[in-house]
């Protein structure tokens, strides 16, 4: 099964790249979103992967944390790739453009799955490498200057990065000389053998490394560029879901901190480093003259968040992944609809954009209810998830750094508020593109907006037993 | 030997610290490539030997023959300049080039007192040649010289590698493969793509996308 979701992505992306037809292509996106469903039910329902071949079995694996993430990347891709319909009706898509950007998507699905599912570092290091890659192909998919300057940047970028998570592993190999092996398994089980000074070393080049490609400040200069100039499905991927299986990289090798006893100096390190992105978030986020960049921003915003709940350790680090699922639906959400309001303004100004609910009703209120979903107005499951995080801070004795948190959370919802009504109320202008939404524009951010509240309204069991053995804790 | 290969390795820092032309960038970039081959050389013989084959073929034919000629191809096609814009005077760009190289050093005695590492000087020069690398990359404009500061990011990485080479393996040839990745990516895709694009190759004309 681990081997099929690897397998059949791939032979589906070169079926659509040798066929060149629009069949194929769309055989390719739905089939794959479709098999990562599939899978995750699977999974989720208790059936485990075997049948996999034994090198297989030990490399990669299902762990809750894994199938967390996993989860979230089915939903959002399932999402992505229905919309891509639409991105391909609208932009009018030829047939070989429609084939290249299925056979893209496939490859940095697969490398996200394979970050997702690696149970050694230097495996999860190597997928981390491949989603870069596969990534910035989509980026610059639509071929401008402004997509090629945001590729190069993010490419160039996120490759010092990597390389300076590569000269973590190495040292963490260094200081873990008797142990030779690069197996979380291992190095959690015997972390305590691990030299101190090079584990902390080590875990700081990681943390910038993968840090970068997370896009937490001040690493963070390559995420509103690319997020900005990717089509639209894309900025949803990258929100939704790369971040996201970068930052389970970076807990696997926080947890090895943790059964070290070093938990004090990567929590310092998280903290600071969360604290840095909600400031950086709420400062960019209130200039910005471009909704995508917004969201950009609001990810960073959010990817702090993520930092800050690790840092708390157990009932945090719950708090986290709850926020994680939740902020990429809505995001995912959020990144869709802009997508429809690009096809409507041909615009990404924020001055722009005016009167969305006269002139397209539904995605004015999609706009505007996914916005509530990401700001934490209850019964959205971001509410329940920030509610945890600050009641984290409290039982952990640090409430009062719930504080300057809060105020940040307010700066940053009064500014994307501000922004996504001014362009939701008023007169639509009077000249604009003449574009009909269908159902592949709306369902997908109606479906996660669904999902959203049923997770926000009453907590489904399945997924509050997942969230909860991922992170360790019991409440 | 092997110390005199690595402090050579990073008396090259003060090279790409002083070079004012491109083309001498290259040049050292392709010494160290020679260097790290010579290292392979001396210092594997413990592992077998299809593997250092392998890696020998990447030092010897990849960094030091195939990325510095095709390099030096891309800047006299496309007529790049050849000066790196003299941001400061050559004086004190060779003193800064001279402290990283100190610090090098000192960072391979620190090491050293850990106790727990058996070849410090390899740890010493690899953090002081990553350093000069990321302040290269930081500091100067050029497209090129990003790409050039990045090789050469690689090539400390690479001698750290080769400090783990006996217990781990795995990461020298995982090393190679991110080299050759991001040398087919940066090099061969994006770069000629700019190029073609813009017309100059600093990364001025790379700044529409700002706030």
């Amino acid at each position: 099964m681990r081997l099929l979701l690897f397998s059949v992505p791939l032979a589906l992306g070169a079926l659509a790249l040798l066929a060149r037809r629009r069949w194929a292509s769309r055989t390719a996106l739905l089939g794959t979103a479709a098999l990562f469903l599939g899978t995750v039910v699977a999974w989720a329902a208790g059936a485990d992967g075997g049948g996999a071949a034994g090198w297989l079995s030990e490399y990669f694996a299902v762990d809750p944390a894994g199938l967390t993430f996993l989860a979230i990347l089915a939903v959002v891709l399932a999402g992505a790739s229905v919309y891509s319909l639409f991105y391909f009706r609208e932009r009018g898509l030829t047939p070989r453009q429609e084939a290249v950007y299925a056979a893209e998507m496939s490859v940095f699905v697969v490398s996200m799955a394979g970050v997702m599912l690696s149970r050694h570092l230097a495996l999860l290091w190597v997928f981390v490498e491949a989603t870069t890659l596969s990534s910035a192909l989509l980026i610059y998919f639509e071929r401008r200057k402004s997509s090629l300057e945001a590729a190069w940047k993010y490419i160039f970028i996120c490759s010092v990065g990597i390389a300076l998570a590569f000269v973590g592993i190495i040292l963490l190999s260094i200081g873990s000389q008797g142990i030779n092996s690069l197996f979380f398994s291992d190095l959690g089980r015997r972390a305590g053998e691990i030299n101190p000074f090079w584990l902390k070393m080590a875990f700081s080049f990681i943390l910038v490394g993968f840090g970068t490609k997370i896009g937490v400040a001040p690493l963070h200069a390559w995420l509103p560029d690319a997020h900005s100039e990717a089509p639209s499905p894309v900025s949803a991927l990258l929100s939704g879901a790369l971040l996201n299986s970068t930052f389970l990289g970076l807990l696997r090798v926080h947890d090895i901190m943790v059964q070290a006893g070093l938990q004090g100096f990567s929590r310092a390190l998280l903290f600071v480093t969360g604290f840095l992105s909600l400031l950086v978030g709420a400062a960019f986020l209130l200039q910005t003259a471009n909704y995508k960049r917004m969201l950009a921003y609001s990810s960073i915003e959010n990817m702090g968040l993520l930092f800050l709940g690790t840092a708390l350790g157990p009932a945090g680090l719950y708090a986290a992944l709850l926020h994680s699922a939740a902020h990429s639906l809505s995001k995912a959400s959020l990144f869709l609809t802009s997508g429809n309001i690009l096809a409507l303004t041909a615009s990404k100004r924020i001055e722009d954009v005016r009167g969305l609910l006269h002139r397209e009703p539904r995605t004015g209120w999609i706009w505007i209810a996914s916005f509530l979903a990401v700001a934490g107005f209850p019964p959205f499951p971001t509410f329940l998830s920030k509610f945890l995080l600050i009641r984290a801070f409290f039982q952990a004795g640090l409430g009062w750094l719930a504080a300057p948190l809060l105020l940040l959370v307010v700066v940053i919802v009064f500014g994307m508020g501000g922004a996504v009504f001014r362009m939701s109320f008023g007169d639509p202008p009077e000249h604009a593109p003449d574009v009909r939404m269908d159902a592949s524009a709306l369902a997908p951010q109606i479906v996660l907006l669904a999902l959203l509240l049923s997770i926000g309204v009453s907590l489904p069991a399945v997924v509050q037993a997942l969230i909860q053995a991922a992170a360790g804790f019991t409440p | 030997m092997q110390s005199l290969l690595i402090v050579l390795f990073g008396t090259t820092i003060l090279y790409m610290f002083a070079a004012s032309r491109i083309e001498a960038f290259i040049k050292t970039l392709a010494l160290q490539g020679l260097l790290l081959f010579l290292l392979v050389v001396i210092d594997l013989h413990e592992i077998n030997l299809a593997n250092i084959a392998f890696l020998g073929l990447e030092t010897l034919a990849v960094k030091t023959v195939a990325i510095p000629l095709f390099l030096l191809r891309v800047i006299r096609r496309n007529e790049i300049g050849r000066e790196v814009e003299p941001n400061r005077p050559q004086f004190f760009r060779l003193l800064l080039g001279a402290a990283i190289f100190m610090f090098g050093f000192l960072s391979a005695f620190w090491a050293a007192r850990t106790g727990s590492i058996g070849q410090p000087l390899y740890f010493g020069m690899s953090i002081a040649m990553m350093i000069a690398s990321l302040f290269l990359i930081v500091n100067r404009k050029r497209i090129i010289t990003h790409i050039l500061s990045f090789m050469t990011l690689e090539n400390g990485i690479f001698l750290l590698s080769l400090s783990v080479a006996h217990e781990m393996p795995l990461l020298i040839n995982l090393g190679v493969l991110l080299d050759l990745f991001v040398v087919v990516y940066l090099l061969g895709i994006f770069f000629n793509t700019i190029q073609s694009l813009y017309d100059r190759g600093t990364i001025d004309v790379l700044s529409k996308l700002k706030d």
